[in-house]
């Protein structure tokens, strides 16, 4: 070897040690539904969710693996009637350096009550007040039983930093905030874009210890195809898919050796059926429907694996294992003589129907289902016509009812675990029109029974008033309720994520399984 | 006509047009007989055969409800067809009827019609289509007069430029020299100088009609489901590429031959009736 060469070879040893710490940062690729909403003040859907659990902290998070819940940015914290006292740990700041304090905590549910977006009815009639430093006071204007476990959606934000970004036309920040990270979560935004792609790095400022191999980088993309997530994880281009991916894809992707990641959000499969426009104004006509969907086919068109589905039968308006559910047994069942029996009874002749049977365009599967409720509906002579709507178009559409389409199909999912999250949203008459409301119900026994459900305050009484809520529900049939289900993810083997595949681990609130800090790159 | 089938079988090429196009319109004709499922065409599920590749049972494989493709890509050639004919049958005549005013007349009357034919032809014909059916609902009625509306301003400009040249010749001038009405100059004596162009012409865009029907099914704005169409089996196939394969690249092939074979068809059918390009 020349010399030329040796120096050569220094060379390039030398560009290889300056340029590999830059090897060692650990990349996590996934992708959501667009659009990814920023605002933790306006977060609803898994997307949303995934974004605020990670860049910002809530009081409290859910036990691992077990009902209940631990401090998180609160140390302890003290019930007394409705009268809810926190101390905030004194280790805390955000990403941008300023300390967290009991404003901060005060702010940020002033800020989403006055907003009203997202999951802001949680908090109504909530008040809050700073009593020092790291004490805050939540005052609740009438008992709600899962006051602590709807904490998991009040994000912490950074009151002084939005304050400094807000203008007179805009006093919370809202551009600000969509745009930008302001929380004291364990990753921070380093590029946002709600329609394309959300890049995150992790936070070494973070309050707690984070896992050595917790990805260093994460990037979260929008709406991609699923051929494309299927071409992506099979070239080790991506590491997890969305729980949108139709059931086929997701098998094909286990079987060329991908690792399926599980997340039971306690929700289900709802189709929905628009009760404020004709025919579905009808009872009867509800009924009719109600009893001739296919509950045994649809179950077998989730299922994956012989030990992986995405659903279990559904036995009523309350999926299993939550308050007022029905025993996992009285599962739901086709009866088309009773199908038959009902439409009789209602008023539209079944050849002038014309049902809109609308799915999301963003999730493959839906259209499966609406071929078989067109083919189970066209059994009993009901015509139908199947229309795609584009998920920000379907949540446009909803907001009146004579623009929301007959039947839509939803998947729902207690947004705290709790039921009253499930259902409150759903079914009471003063939140209509909402991706999760298409119903447009208007029921005074059902409103009663899901406001003695919010208040408790004994699990006896919840119990009892979902399970009335349930039998309502049963009767009044504004929704087909197709299957409880879980998300399924296929993911690659090069990510860890104990709780998305250990039951012991899994917090049983959707989205939270996702909290990167948690996971582990192996490569 | 033995002359003009001679001079399409000299052709091997032109001959495959030919024989493509009858085996298409007779699959579609008949397709409640040939299908093997001839029920599949509406929204049957059979969930016990969904999802399957080729077999001796379907031979293209089934889609993701248990219908049979084969069947479906025989349905959808109906309705391909049919709309490939409906939109032809309309935008022709306008657009000759347009083009032979424009071109015969000269003057003002030249100077607007083509102007509007212009503006037409301006606009990328698949957005003028999607803008139709966007203010429109995606039906198949709708998703015809979209293509018609796109289509008739290239009949104008050909049959435009043919009967200009015409307009100068000897025969024109004499019949303008013993006064025959305008009317029957430009129908009579020019409009049948055009027509081997138009039917040339007719035929290369069958092809051309069914590829655009397609996209726009493709981008779920033609044909509505349960009814069969190439474009939208495309589409809906497309998001389980590779491991379900045959539901794309079956009605894509099927796109492809009927294309193909107007084509060639077209190619042979310039030739019988001495068109230049």
């Amino acid at each position: 070897m020349t010399n030329r060469h040796l120096l050569a070879g220094a060379a390039l040893a030398a560009a290889t040690a300056l340029t590999s710490p830059a090897f060692a940062q650990s990349v996590l690729r996934l992708d959501e539904v667009a659009v990814g909403e920023l605002d933790p003040a306006k977060a609803s859907d898994y997307a949303d969710s995934i974004l605020m659990f990670n860049v910002y902290d809530t009081l409290v998070l859910p036990k691992q693996g077990e009902p209940g819940h631990d401090p998180h940015l609160a140390e302890s914290w003290e019930v007394d009637g409705a009268t809810y006292t926190f101390t905030l740990r004194d280790d805390v700041s955000f990403q941008s350096g300023n300390p967290l304090r009991a404003e901060d905590v005060v702010y940020s549910l002033e800020r989403m009550q006055t907003l009203g977006q997202g999951l802001s009815h949680l908090f109504g009639g909530v008040t809050a007040e700073a009593v020092d430093e790291r004490t805050v006071r939540f005052e609740l204007e009438e008992p709600y039983a899962p006051f602590v476990a709807s904490l998991i959606r009040l994000p912490i934000v950074d009151k002084a930093l939005v304050e400094e970004n807000a203008t007179e036309d805009d006093p919370w920040g809202e551009a600000f905030l969509s745009g930008t990270g302001a929380g004291t979560g364990a990753y921070t935004v380093t590029s946002h874009n709600p329609q394309d792609e959300t890049v995150m790095a992790v936070n070494d400022g973070y309050f707690l210890d984070i896992n050595e191999a917790a990805p260093d980088e994460v990037r979260l993309r929008y709406s991609l195809e699923a051929a494309t997530v299927r071409t992506l994880l099979a070239q080790g281009e991506h590491d997890i898919a969305s729980q949108w991916l139709p059931p086929e894809v997701i098998r094909a992707l286990a079987e060329d050796g991908a690792q399926l990641f599980t997340e039971s959000g306690t929700g289900a499969f709802y189709i929905k059926m628009n009760t404020a426009r004709a025919p579905l104004d009808d009872v009867n006509c509800r009924q009719a429907l109600a009893h001739a969907f296919d509950y045994d086919t649809a179950l077998r068109m989730v299922a994956i694996t012989d030990e992986v589905s995405s659903g279990s039968a559904s036995t009523g308006a309350i999926p299993v294992g939550m308050f007022g559910a029905n025993p996992a047994e009285e599962v739901l069942t086709r009866d088309l003589d009773a199908a038959r029996e009902y439409l009789a009874d209602c008023p539209t002749p079944p050849e002038d129907w014309n049902l809109e049977i609308s799915w999301i365009a963003e999730v493959p599967l839906e259209e499966r289902f609406a071929l078989l409720m067109q083919a189970n509906f066209a059994e009993l002579g009901i015509s139908s016509t199947i229309e795609t709507l584009p998920w920000a178009l379907f949540t446009e559409r909803v907001a009146s009812p004579e623009n929301t389409p007959h039947i839509s199909q939803i998947f729902v999912n207690a947004v705290t675990g709790d039921p009253d999250t499930l259902l409150y949203g759903m079914y009471h008459s003063s939140t209509p029109g909402t991706w999760q409301s298409p119903e447009y119900l208007d029921d005074a026994d059902v409103d009663a029974a899901l406001e003695a459900g919010r208040r408790g305050p004994g699990e006896a009484e919840r119990e009892a008033a979902y399970s009335d809520l349930n039998d309502r529900l049963m009767e009044l049939a504004p929704t087909i309720y197709g299957y409880d289900r879980q998300s399924v993810f296929a993911a690659s083997n090069r990510v860890n994520a104990p709780a998305l595949s250990d039951p012991d681990m899994a917090f049983g609130v959707d989205g939270m399984g996702f909290s990167f800090r948690l996971m582990e790159m192996t490569e | 006509m033995t002359r003009a089938l001679r001079i399409i079988a000299s052709n091997p090429m032109s001959l495959a047009g030919l024989l493509l196009v009858l085996l298409i319109v007779a699959a579609a004709i008949f397709a409640p007989w040939v299908a093997p499922f001839p029920t599949h065409n509406t929204a049957v599920i059979d969930f016990a055969y969904a999802n399957q590749g080729p077999s001796a049972r379907n031979w293209m494989g089934t889609d993701l409800v248990g219908r049979d493709i084969f069947s479906r890509i025989l349905y959808a050639y109906r309705i391909s067809l049919g709309l490939g004919i409906v939109v032809l049958i309309i935008a022709a005549p306008v657009g000759t009827v347009v083009g032979l005013l424009a071109g015969y007349l000269g003057g003002w009357t030249e100077s607007v019609l083509m102007r509007l034919v212009d503006v037409f032809l301006s606009i990328p014909p698949l957005v003028l289509a999607i803008a139709v059916l966007g203010v429109l609902e995606p039906t198949l009625t709708n998703a015809m007069i979209a293509v018609t509306v796109m289509w008739w301003p290239w009949y104008a400009r050909l049959v435009y430029s043919i009967a200009r040249s015409e307009r100068e010749e000897g025969y024109v001038l004499a019949a303008e020299v013993i006064g025959a009405p305008t009317a029957h100059i430009a129908f009579r004596e020019v409009l049948p100088n055009c027509l081997p162009a138009i039917i040339t012409k007719m035929t290369l865009d069958m092809g051309f009609v069914i590829i655009i029907a397609s996209s726009l099914s493709f981008l779920g704005l033609g044909v509505q489901p349960p009814t069969p169409d190439l474009g939208s089996m495309v589409a809906e196939g497309a998001r389980y590429l590779p491991d379900s394969w045959w539901m794309t690249v079956f009605p894509g092939l099927a796109i492809l031959l009927a294309v193909f074979g107007f084509n060639l068809l077209g190619d042979g059918l310039r030739e019988v009736l001495g068109v230049d390009e």
